[in-house]
């Protein structure tokens, strides 16, 4: 395992990039609404600090501290200034432009920040974090991501799963490593997205099935590779710009397997991006794949267990970018709350206890997601505690955190939303952003049903579903 | 084969134009709304595609007559046995093609009802109004501007408040009022309104009933502005904005009722909200109905189509299960104020309350399915192709308008348990 108290030297190359990220805090764009609150915007900054006088919310909804390592700390702190000067500040004038706001906000946080190179090692040029303890890392930096813009969070955690596929020991695959620098460690980003399993279409071509979903494309061995064939296949994001794609398919019986496929491959198109509720960073684009050969060494991984482990990763990532999305309503709900007159004058809202009851509910939800998201990272990342990462337990313990956080994130959205009236539903106040962007997580990631499903055959032995 | 028309309604209600006016409306939406609906989000702003949808329904259908009396050119529903259940149909027809359109349309009647509905008509004022609506091959809009910048909720928590925080101004000088003050989100601002009906106070933080005061301004009266229109989640069809009323004068018979009737009489157009609110989540469920089963007989699931999966199926009952209650509860409160020699005045205490609970109940409704259905459809559940989400983000706002489900509670709480201190 990597020792992370003595920082490699890229860190002094962000200490560098970062001096530079010094302006206002998240709650900058609420305050201009509300004029009269005042913030101790340096103490935004700090994720994980406890902050004297002013109760902030990273020491109000808990985090298990002692799992989180200085590297974790230190990146999260990077990441909230990348989010107040490259996100929350822009905002203000771009809203969710993608070409203005979203693409150099990217950039800047795969690019300079380094995020898209974490996982390979020092010597290629990455950030040397390929251990499992990375799942925690990730864990605290897409919480700020998340807190900052969803959308973005999304775009990482598809690549994060990708990469953490063959990048991250025990899997660490030399070679492909080596294959890829030239994409995930030079000046272009390079977003990786995931190709599940979803529901079928019926068509005689389709290729088989996982746990009841079909995989999106047919394979069919070739040349020591494969060649993957499908019709308006659906990325998780960004059809039109990723990089790569991880694409599922049945290496067999029934075997899952996932190959790469980069986004020039013969005989691969995206159509035109299509209009969705949320996630305004991800262009979507269905696929098309005529027979695209990808050889054997661009499998990167194989079997229901690595399956399982790169799902469990990803559902990791998704939770904790929610848990950002909950830190910034609650920020939201906050300014509200403290602000708001209701039933008559003189009346203050927080005070009022039927209010009161949602906006405790809304907190509930915000604590339990947090703690459950760094409880499933701390699983992922120390197996020498909690078992392979792959494992049925974990698979299992990944699908309720996940859907427990996706859950409750929109339970306490909708209930902020509630409370807020019409400003909720206003696009000048953020939070229904928020609430768009969760819900596209919610449902694309797994089939509400498929994942009931996955629980009841762990837990209950069902032998047939 | 199963339709939308295969969801139950207490049909001994209904009007005799029931049948009619529903294929005439839904004509329009699948020829003037359906196709085009997709495109709605990116015209928020500029209504370029919303606008010849409602020249149509309004003006060359011409729906924006129907609550004027005959004699001044309308169609007469406010003086009809059929004001609930007429109106209920048009809104969810409307809605099942888009719920802000079904809107934007309902709130043409709502601070009309004032003056068009018996026992309270205001022959004078139908008079100087019907030509705007009546006379005009384009469609005209009005706005009712009840909402302040300090709190909507509690100029609608007329049981407990008593009007007493509104901040918008009306002063008799002479035989003109004079009105000041500032209006947030009335459906059909940002430019839309041709006429309003403003809730104001003749004696700020007064109590007393007979200072409640609902007037009528034209929109092009001097000293009224309207903002931009603002952007929101949904309803990008219905535009909303600030207004600002500055030292507006209209004539002093501009009042709708007079004294003490506005304040009663305005019960009665949140009872109509709550009605249209109702219709509104029932059209856009119909719509979700048609969509969903389409969607689960084209897609698989361990082999087979989703539809035919018991889970799925279990999720799918839900849905319908909901839908039916919705629209046979959103039916039996249109009759109610159809019929208030059975059920009791329109304005009164009762009515109002049991229409927030049956709103309420049904936006809640609305909002749990309409997201489960989206997780049901997995990848495509927030895809805009599929229509779903649309509906989804529309109709979140039916929980929050019209003072939000918490006035909701506490008003229904208050009538059935006899709080006292709520
Ligand atoms: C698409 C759209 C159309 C609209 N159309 C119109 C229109 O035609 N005319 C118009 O005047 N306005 C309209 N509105 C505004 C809307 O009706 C108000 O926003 C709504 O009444 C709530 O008022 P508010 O936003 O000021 O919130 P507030 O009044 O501040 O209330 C916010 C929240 O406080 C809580 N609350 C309030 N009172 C109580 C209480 N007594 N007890 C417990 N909790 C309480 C509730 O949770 C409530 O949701 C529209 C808004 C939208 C988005």
């Amino acid at each position: 395992m990597a020792d992370y108290k003595a920082l490699p030297h890229w860190l002094a190359v962000w200490i560098e990039i970062i001096g530079q990220f010094r302006l206002p805090s998240v709650f900058f764009a609420v305050c201009r609404v509300i004029e009269s609150v005042r913030v101790d915007y340096e103490a935004c900054s700090k994720p994980f600090m406890i902050v004297e006088g002013e109760m902030k919310y990273q020491e109000i909804f808990p985090v298990p501290r002692e799992w989180v390592q200085d590297i974790d700390e230190f990146m999260a702190e990077t990441v909230t200034r990348w989010a107040e000067q490259e996100v929350i500040a822009g905002r203000l004038e771009h809203a969710e432009d993608y070409d203005k706001l979203l693409v150099p906000a990217i950039r800047k946080l795969f690019i300079d920040i380094g995020l898209q190179s974490m996982l390979w090692p020092e010597e290629l040029g990455g950030g040397g974090l390929g251990t499992p303890e990375a799942a925690m890392t990730v864990a605290t930096v897409l919480e700020q991501v998340g807190f900052a813009d969803t959308g973005i969070g999304f775009l990482y955690a598809n690549s994060f799963a990708l990469q953490h596929a063959f990048a991250v020991e025990p899997h660490r695959n030399g070679e492909l490593l080596q294959e890829l620098v030239p994409v995930f460690c030079g000046d272009e980003v390079a977003v990786g997205s995931l190709v599940l399993p979803g529901y079928g279409s019926g068509n005689p071509g389709e290729g088989g099935a996982f746990h009841g979903l079909a995989y999106q494309v047919a394979a069919e061995s070739r040349n020591g590779g494969w060649a993957l064939s499908g019709k308006a296949v659906r990325p998780q994001c960004s059809g039109k710009t990723a990089a790569l794609f991880a694409v599922a398919f049945d290496a067999g019986d029934g075997e899952p397997a996932v190959v790469l496929l980069k986004s020039d491959d013969d005989g691969l198109s995206s159509g035109e991006p299509f209009k969705k509720t949320g996630l305004a960073a991800s262009l979507n684009a269905d696929l098309d794949l005529k027979e695209v050969e990808a050889p054997g060494a661009l499998v990167i991984l194989r079997g229901e267990e690595r399956f399982r482990e790169m799902l469990s990763v990803y559902y990791m990532c998704c939770a904790a970018i929610c848990v950002g999305s909950l830190l910034a309503t609650y920020e939201i709900l906050k300014v509200w709350g403290d602000t708001r007159v209701i039933k008559g004058k003189g009346q203050e809202f927080k005070e009022n206890p039927l209010v009161a009851s949602l906006m405790g509910e809304a907190a509930g939800g915000i604590a339990t997601s947090r703690v459950l998201t760094y409880n499933l990272a701390r699983m992922l990342s120390r197996p020498d505690i909690y078992g392979p990462p792959g494992s049925q337990a974990t698979y299992a313990t990944a699908t309720v955190i996940f859907k427990h956080v996706t859950r409750s994130a929109m339970l306490s959205m909708n209930n902020t939303m509630e409370l807020m009236g019409s400003a909720g539903y206003a696009t000048e106040w953020n939070l229904e952003r928020y609430w768009r962007d969760v819900k596209c997580i919610e449902n694309s990631v797994i089939p509400e049903t498929a994942a009931r499903v996955d629980l009841a055959r762990h837990f209950f032995g069902c032998r047939t579903l | 084969m199963r339709s939308i028309d295969d969801f139950t309604r207490p049909v001994e209600y209904l009007s005799p134009l029931d049948r009619s006016l529903g294929e005439i409306l839904r004509n329009w939406a699948e020829k003037e709304v359906i196709p085009n609906r997709r495109e709605y989000d990116e015209d928020w702003e500029e209504h370029r595609l919303i606008e010849p949808a409602f020249g149509r329904l309004m003006a060359e259908l011409g729906l924006q007559r129907v609550l004027f009396p005959e004699e001044v050119g309308g169609w007469g529903l406010g003086h009809s046995d059929y004001l609930g259940t007429g109106s209920y149909r048009m809104f969810e027809e409307i809605a099942r093609a888009d719920s802000a359109m079904a809107v934007a349309f309902g709130v043409v009647f709502w601070p009309l009802i004032m003056i068009c509905n018996e026992p309270h008509v205001n022959m004078r004022l139908c008079e100087e109004f019907a030509p705007m609506f009546c006379e005009t091959d384009k469609a005209v809009f009005c706005a009712n501007a009840m909402t302040e910048p300090q709190g909507g909720a509690d100029i609608e928590n007329m049981d407990l408040l008593k009007g007493s925080t509104i901040e918008t101004t009306a002063v008799l000088d002479g035989d003109q009022w004079v009105i000041n003050g500032h209006k947030l989100w009335p459906t059909n601002s940002g430019g839309v309104a041709d006429l309003f009906g403003v809730v104001c106070t003749t004696s700020p933080g007064s109590i007393d009933p007979e200072d409640f005061a609902f007037i009528f301004v034209p929109g092009d009266a001097e000293g009224v502005t309207q903002g931009k229109p603002y952007q929101k989640a949904g309803m990008a069809a219905d535009k909303n904005s600030d207004i600002w009323f500055e030292n507006v004068r209209v004539p002093s018979w501009y009042r709708a009722c007079g004294p003490g009737d506005d304040f009663k009489y305005f019960k009665e157009v949140i009872c109509l909200g709550s009605m249209g609110t109702v219709a509104f989540v029932s059209g856009a469920m119909m719509n979700v109905y048609e969509i969903l089963k389409g969607f689960c007989e084209e897609k698989t699931y361990r082999g087979r189509p989703l539809k035919e999966n018991d889970d799925v199926a279990g999720l799918l009952a839900d849905f319908v299960r909901d839908l039916e209650v919705i629209r046979v509860i959103g039916y039996q409160f249109a009759r109610m104020m159809d019929r208030p020699d059975l059920y009791g005045d329109r304005w009164s205490e009762e009515m109002v309350v049991k229409g927030r609970a049956f709103k309420y109940f049904a936006a809640d409704k609305a909002v749990e399915n309409l997201g489960l259905v989206m997780n049901l459809m997995g990848a495509h559940g927030s895809d805009r192709v599929r229509d779903v989400e649309k509906h989804w983000r529309d109709l979140k706002i039916a929980q929050l308008w019209m003072g939000g489900k918490q006035l909701c509670q506490m008003e229904v709480a208050r009538w059935f348990f006899e709080c006292e201190t709520l």
